[in-house]
């Protein structure tokens, strides 16, 4: 018995002493190891942060950050090294950008990619030193657009990210919510939905309509100004727009018919009305049609020819009494630089204002004679389409 | 004890009584580690440590540890030496902890440390124990640097990670692999056996009955040697 329990107190003492002399080891080597296996997990953040120390893995779930974000890594001076996984030809693209005190770019490097090119690993040197209005400033690589363009969109979330995480909030949201944030802020009776009037885009001192959806008004976009005119035509009068624009505004609305549109179902006009894509009829009576037109493309006519991609498409909006209000080129194939002159405004906005009996007094494009005249015969087509179906609603 | 006697205790680790070449103990870390200069000598110096710190504490404590739980005392304390040694090599040599892996924390079992533990340090005072200790670690680094020597430079053509271009065509890779490191092994064996012939102690003469302490052994005499061979078997 005594043997035994003196065995035990031996075996036991000396456990306790080699406890203690490992406790006093563990005290020593544990912060250096630490450092150690820091610095060694750190030498990839050194990439993108070759000043950085101190590197610490943050916690970011309680942020709202940009959704490419998967992992961020805090410096010691404020600096952020961020991890993001986006998309560019292909997807997973992992992208690691060091972000400084001051909201500088310290670095990129690309940790993974499936892109076809490789502009991705040498693209990212671009960006060193550079703030955000400097990253906004560097070109893509054309050829390699989207690789290019998902990088750079990248590092400003990363730049964005160490704006939030440093306190600071910025816009997350894409251009698109933010523009329908405008929107609903200057006609809130249109509940947040709004589509864009392609009609609008050519009217003189307007930049851009956007109706409501349900039919309550619509807004109209002037440089930084988002003016609503109810479906009254109403236009809410603000003292620090110009006069000029409210003038452009009023007279806008005016021509366009107060804002909304009826689809004039083309079904029973199937034989009348083939060269009608899709009509529309304002309130005020106008008609928005888009009428296909023959260009170069279509040999022999274009009741032969079945590749309707070479049609000339056409916008036209025209009042019940047949004068053009404006013309417009949805699409068009025709040869590059020669006939595609079509779609730009100096030859379309010709029409504007024009009647049946002046239409044709047009300067045609050089060179491109079937063109000019497959958009004329587009536009005679509109004329005719709106006595059909003011003779149709007549009935 | 004279000073010619504690010489031999400190000498006869190196050469005569070698713990890899002439007792075949710590086969294991051998064959493991000597693929490279660098890593060995590292594993040779590691060793050292822990057999020079449990040698003297075993030998200090050698009158009040109790013959029945002796073998438990002293692991516990070998592995203490080797945990604070891993750590303190963790610490200060992290390129050296990444080489050796997981043979560093097996030095708490290679038999080496434990053989001389029972063999010596159990029986003999501080100062014999420590000498010895550093005799054995010497002789245990010796022979491992003198094996990886042979690996590396012949068989991956560098030296401690330095390459040497003009072995490069000659290389023999079959050498850093683990049948190569057997084949140099029994080698340096028979080669240490050619030069310390007669001198060095015959297998039998350290089986029980060559044993100084044979007389006042009571249990585990041939505990070394079998361990050596279970040894030997882990390293295949």
């Amino acid at each position: 018995m005594k043997k035994s329990v003196t065995s035990t107190i031996v075996l036991v003492g000396i456990c306790a002493v080699m406890a203690v002399l490992l406790a006093l080891t563990n005290a020593i080597t544990a912060p250096i190891i630490k450092q150690n296996q820091d610095a060694a997990a750190n030498e990839a953040l050194l990439q993108v942060m070759p000043e950085g120390e101190g590197f610490e893995k943050m916690d970011v779930s309680t942020y709202e950050l940009p959704s490419t974000v998967t992992e961020v890594y805090k410096e010691k001076n404020g600096g952020y090294v961020i991890t993001l996984t986006t998309t560019g030809y292909g997807s997973g693209m992992v992208i690691m950008c060091g972000v400084s005190a001051d909201g500088t770019v310290t670095g990129t490097v690309c940790l993974a990619s499936t892109e076809t090119l490789g502009h991705e690993k040498t693209f990212g040197t671009n960006f060193t030193g550079k703030d955000a209005a400097g990253v906004d400033a560097i070109d893509t690589i054309s050829g390699a657009t989207k690789t290019t363009a998902a990088y750079k969109n990248a590092v400003k979330d990363a730049l964005n990210t160490a704006i939030i995480l440093g306190g600071g909030s910025v816009d997350l949201r894409t251009e698109e919510e933010i523009l329908n944030d405008h929107l609903t802020a200057a006609l809130p009776a249109a509940e947040g939905k709004f589509t864009k009037l392609f009609i609008a885009e050519v009217i003189e001192g307007i930049d851009a309509v956007y109706t409501a959806d349900n039919g309550k008004g619509s807004v109209y976009v002037v440089g930084e100004y988002f003016i609503p005119v109810d479906e009254n035509g109403g236009m809410q009068v603000f003292d620090s727009i110009s006069l000029e624009i409210q003038q452009n505004v009023a007279a806008a609305s005016v021509i366009l018919g107060a804002s909304t549109t009826e689809d004039i179902d083309l079904t029973e006009y199937a034989e009348t009305l083939k060269y009608i894509t899709s009509a529309k009829k304002t309130a005020t009576g106008n008609y928005i049609l888009e009428v296909k037109g023959p260009g170069y493309g279509i040999v022999g006519g274009d009741d032969y020819h079945p590749a309707s991609g070479e049609y000339i498409i056409v916008r036209v909006s025209v009042t019940p009494d047949g004068k053009i209000i404006d013309t417009f080129t949805v699409s068009q194939e025709e040869s590059k630089g020669i006939g595609d002159a079509c779609a730009d405004e100096k030859f379309y906005g010709q029409f504007d204002g024009k009647t049946e009996s002046d239409y044709s007094d047009i300067d045609a494009i050089a060179g491109a004679t079937m063109t000019t005249n497959g958009y004329l015969k587009a536009i005679e087509r509109a004329f005719d389409a709106v006595k059909i179906l003011e003779g149709g609603n007549n009935e | 004890m004279s000073q010619n006697n504690s010489l031999s205790v400190l000498l006869k680790g190196i050469l005569k009584e070698n713990p890899v070449f002439v007792l075949i103990l710590g086969t294991c870390p051998t064959l493991a580690t000597t693929t490279n200069v660098a890593g060995a000598f590292g594993m040779g110096i590691a060793a050292l440590a822990v057999l020079l710190c449990s040698n003297i504490l075993i030998s200090l404590l050698r009158k009040i540890i109790p013959d029945s739980v002796r073998i438990p005392c002293y692991i516990v304390v070998i592995a203490g030496f080797v945990t604070i040694v891993q750590m303190i090599v963790q610490a200060f040599l992290p390129p050296l902890y990444e080489m050796l892996g997981v043979y560093l924390p097996l030095i708490t079992v290679n038999c080496i440390i434990l053989g001389r533990a029972e063999m010596f340090a159990g029986k003999n005072s501080v100062g014999k124990s420590a000498l010895d200790g550093i005799g054995m670690g010497l002789g245990f680094t010796l022979a491992l640097v003198a094996m990886s020597t042979i690996r590396e430079v012949f068989g991956a053509a560098s030296f401690a990670g330095i390459a040497i271009p003009f072995m490069e065509p000659y290389k023999i890779e079959f050498l850093v692999k683990a049948p190569g490191g057997m084949l140099v092994y029994g080698c340096l064996i028979a080669l240490v056996y050619a030069i310390t012939s007669g001198k060095a102690p015959l297998k039998k003469s350290f089986t029980c009955a060559g044993c100084p302490n044979a007389g006042n052994c009571h249990t585990a005499c041939t505990e070394a040697p079998a361990a050596a061979e279970t040894e030997k078997g882990d390293a295949q």
